[in-house]
């Protein structure tokens, strides 16, 4: 590219997958999957059970091998290596602590057998428990401490030998819900503050929102969409991304229009514009996220215009969701701020919102 | 993961066992099919005059009888002292919980003769002379071991609080711990009945000094009282391989 | 019912409890008592008793005795030699049930469990028949051209600690069975990743966790073969002394009562050191859940 004092202008990823397959029996969990996390970023894995999330991050571990396809650790190609050669960090669901060693003695598993002195083992196992705020609990024994407590020993134990890339495999999902968002946001800062390079399985979209750098959202054993929270929100690529992340507000119809990366779309109740570049006569799906319609406004030239019923109103305090009958199967959600100017159910509304934030993707069914 | 070298070689160890365990059984079995009295391997026929004979041995009806009376009755004694003090461990509202658990396990490590001639003494000491009821008390004791740790490890893993469930519904404590605990603990039930039966069935370290003459359980007769071998190679096959005297002793 | 009503009876249950559970062990502890510690707190009394009072003659001409040493001896012996045996058999072997599945694993419970409600004298018996010069065993030897001529097993110490073995093996497998399957295979992939390689995971993970099974299962097989009356009277005869076996003569045909009873204390104190080591052995070692 450039000479010798021109910056490098992408660094190599820190874990990278291609090509990756696995089958189990007849069913195919991961089809050719393709994925890189860049050095100290935080990457989701974010779908429904089955999806092959979990099974991808098997095989980053080591805890299973790929029919097809490559993985790679900090450059270093470790398709073949067993998982106790691969130094990744892994925390469990069940966080798998030894029932037989005290949290020390958990915490200072991997370092033994590494050529390190007594004290070092000692400094760094203290170390690691001070990071997660469990160092006077280093000789209880792992019997006695609550799921939060557990939880933190285990990712103290995964630190503590050091690892290329630590991942967690819904590692917060056994934990309450206070306690779970509690940790989502301290995880974060503790792995940002070490510069640390993490992927993370889970299936709630509100912990991959809040936790993550970038989120790959995941289906049938591919991956929808890899990008970072707000263009997965915003922008979502796919049906799946647009439905599994935040809700959709949606109406079927048939393109009759297309030009500059926007469709015209014929509706139930009437045409609407959205960003989408299917063909003349394709059926699809117009969707917008509930927050962006208005109700009753004036429309703009850049808002698509409609009018429907209200079926239903449900007040969730600082929010207020309408479901609106748009003749369609399922009701057009809208979700206003605040409790000001709240509709009634059964009247008749128009709804306004951006053609910016419509977005049309092929309707899997087909026409009707 | 264990290696599937080292997979491999607990299940051949496994089925080495298997085999090991096995070949005296076969052995058994095929012995009370040989058609001569004097038995060796291979069989040069099969025959059944053995099953045959053994209604015509002496004494064998009566001694089966006594094996099966007292073994019912003290697997059932066993069944409920061992329950409730099954259920007196799991609620782990006793004091001293894992003491008497250990206390009541620890009968299968005490040998047998030992406890047999103390209870010998002990009854006579008391002026209990009656076979039936000393054998029977002495059976309650060697069962009891067997049923107390089967129903203390199903009951450690009953959730009780569905009894809680049942009697916020309308059942009774009584009826909710039959229709709600019973069935829940079957397997435990039959597993320790099954055992405790066979134990007492089998047994002959107690048993020996507590039959007489008059009154022998199966395993004293096959053997003989006088503690040797006495009787024929037939009728120690034969009887534990017949079906009538079920698959025990 | 009022949610009040539904509260209380929650905290009645747990107040009784208490009470209720010493009522519902009562006749448990009853049997206990009487029918177990009692007569043999008898018996071990009346081992130090004799016409003169109080006396240690009866552990005398067991233990000061060289012959009376060889059967105390020969008691451990034959205690030690099978628990080895059955657990070089039986550790392996009870990792290996715990990874059978479906078929298998049935027939391999039907092989520990049946075994156990055939009669110990048939079996001891079988064994006679099996190992004798020209059966099964020997030919199989021939066959395989381990040896040339049959090998003497019968009345030996060989054929006893194959019958012993074979008698007592289910009681090994099956401890350490049932601590083994509970083992969560999720610890092996956490220590794999944490850097240990299989052998170093099995032995630093597995072996650990599986020490309760072992000490049931040694504990067992060791007291039940310490006292083992049967399959020696059966396989060896007179030529294997035990205490087990000097207990049934001083009683049955000696009439030696003290004797009996001596030999009786002395093999109930072993019992109860290995009930009492594998009490602390066994909590130490985690079992205690």
């Amino acid at each position: 590219m450039g000479g010798p004092l021109e910056p490098t202008v992408t660094a190599a990823p820190h874990v990278a997958a291609a090509g990756l397959s696995k089958r189990f029996g007849a069913s195919t969990v991961l089809d050719g999957v393709d994925i890189s996390v860049a050095k100290g970023a935080l990457v989701t894995l974010l779908g429904p059970s089955g999806c092959g999330k979990t099974t991808l991050l098997q095989l980053i571990a080591g805890l299973a091998t790929p029919d097809a396809g490559a993985v790679s650790i900090a450059g270093i190609d470790v398709t073949r290596t067993p998982p106790h050669k691969r130094n990744v960090g892994v925390v469990f669901q069940n966080y798998a602590l030894f029932p037989h060693l005290t949290v020390g003695g958990n915490v200072g598993f991997g370092l033994t057998g590494r050529r390190l002195s007594k004290e070092e083992i000692t400094g760094k196992v203290s170390r690691a428990l001070d990071l997660v705020q469990m160092g006077k609990f280093k000789d209880r024994p792992i019997t006695a401490l609550s799921g939060g407590q557990q939880q933190r020993v285990a990712l103290a134990r995964a630190l503590a030998v050091e690892p290329s890339v630590l991942l967690f495999d819904e590692a917060l999902s056994a934990l309450d819900r206070n306690l779970r968002e509690t940790m989502q946001v301290e995880l974060r800062r503790l792995l940002k503050d070490l510069g640390a390079t993490a992927v993370f399985v889970t299936h709630d979209q509100d912990e991959a929102l809040t936790m993550s750098d970038k989120i790959a959202v995941m289906n049938a054993g591919r991956i929808e969409q890899f990008a970072d929270p707000l263009s997965v929100y915003a922008r979502p690529r796919t049906l799946f991304t647009m439905r599994f992340v935040g809700i959709s507000s949606e109406l079927r119809g048939k393109v009759s229009e297309r030009a500059d990366g926007r469709v015209r779309v014929d509706t139930k109740i009437g045409p609407v514009v959205a960003q989408g570049d299917q063909a003349i006569g394709a059926a699809v799906i117009v969707a917008t996220r509930p927050e962006h319609v208005r109700i009753g406004a004036a429309a703009g030239a850049e808002d698509n215009r409609v009018e429907g019923r209200i079926h239903n109103i449900t007040f969730q305090g600082s929010r207020t969701r309408v479901a609106v009958d748009v003749g369609g199967e399922s009701d057009f959600g809208v979700e206003i701020a605040g409790v000001n100017a709240l509709p009634e159910a059964g009247q008749g509304v128009a709804l306004i919102w951006p053609i910016a934030q419509s977005f049309a993707y092929l309707d899997p069914r087909g026409g009707s | 993961m264990l290696g599937s070298a080292a997979k491999w070689f607990a299940q051949l160890a496994m089925a080495g066992a298997a085999v090991f365990l096995l070949a005296p059984l076969l052995v058994i079995a095929a012995a009370s099919f040989s058609p001569t009295p004097v038995f060796d391997l291979p069989i040069g026929g099969a025959s059944l005059r053995w099953y045959g004979a053994i209604s015509s041995l002496d004494g064998f009806w009566p001694a089966l009888a006594l094996s099966l009376e007292i073994a019912t009755v003290s697997t059932m004694i066993s069944l409920v002292l061992g329950t409730f003090a099954g259920i007196a461990i799991a609620r782990g509202a006793m004091p001293g919980a894992s003491f008497f658990s250990a206390a009541l396990a620890s009968p299968l490590m005490m040998p047998g003769l030992v406890l047999g001639i103390a209870l010998l003494q002990f009854f006579h000491g008391l002026g209990l002379t009656q076979t039936w009821t000393s054998l029977l008390l002495a059976h309650v004791v060697v069962t009891l071991p067997y049923v107390a740790r089967t129903m203390i490890a199903g009951l450690s893993r009953f959730d009780f609080t569905l009894l809680d469930a049942a009697r916020t519904l309308g059942c009774g404590f009584t009826s909710s711990i039959v229709r709600v605990m019973a069935p829940a603990l079957a397997p435990a039930y039959l597993t320790s009945a099954l055992f405790s039966f066979l134990a007492s069935m089998d047994n002959y370290p107690v048993s020996i000094f507590l039959t007489d003459a008059r009154n022998k359980t199966l395993p004293i007769k096959m053997l003989g009282s006088s503690g040797d071998f006495v009787g024929n190679f037939r009728d120690v096959f034969t009887v534990p391989a017949s079906p009538w005297s079920g698959f025990s002793a | 019912m009022s949610v009040v009503a539904m509260v209380k009876p929650n905290v009645a249950t747990r107040l009784r409890s208490a009470k209720a559970g010493l009522l519902l062990a009562l006749p448990a502890i009853l049997v206990l008592v009487f029918l177990y510690v009692t007569p043999l707190a008898h018996l071990l009394a009346q081992s130090f008793e004799s016409a003169a009072g109080f006396t240690l003659e009866p552990y005398g001409r067991i233990l000061g005795d060289a012959y009376g040493r060889s059967l105390v001896w020969n008691s451990l012996r034959l205690g030690l030699i099978t628990t080895g045996v059955t657990l070089a058999v039986g550790y392996p072997a009870a990792f290996g049930l715990a990874l059978s599945r479906g078929a298998a694993r049935s027939v391999f419970l039907a092989c520990l469990f049946l075994p156990l409600a055939a009669s110990v004298i048939a079996k001891a018996f079988a064994w006679t028949i099996l190992l004798r010069s020209h059966g099964i065993v020997n030919d199989a030897l021939m066959w395989l051209h381990i040896t040339n001529q049959p090998i003497r097993m019968i009345f030996t110490q060989t054929s006893l600690i194959v019958g012993a073995a074979n008698v007592f093996l289910p009681f090994m497998i099956l401890p350490i069975y049932a601590v083994v399957a509970q083992i969560d295979p999720r610890l092996l992939e956490a220590a794999a990743t944490l850097g240990a390689p299989p052998v170093s995971a099995f032995l630093r993970v597995v072996v650990p966790l599986s020490a309760p099974g072992v000490v049931a299962g040694v504990a067992l097989v060791f007291s039940l073969s310490v006292s083992a009356y049967v399959v020696p009277n059966l396989l060896m005869g007179e030529n294997y002394p035990t205490l087990a076996t000097t207990i049934a003569k001083a009683f049955l045909l000696t009439r030696d009562p003290a004797l009996g009873a001596a030999a009786g204390a002395i093999l109930m104190t072993i019992g109860l050191v290995v009930v009492a080591l594998s009490n602390r052995l066994g909590q130490a070692a985690g079992g205690s859940r």
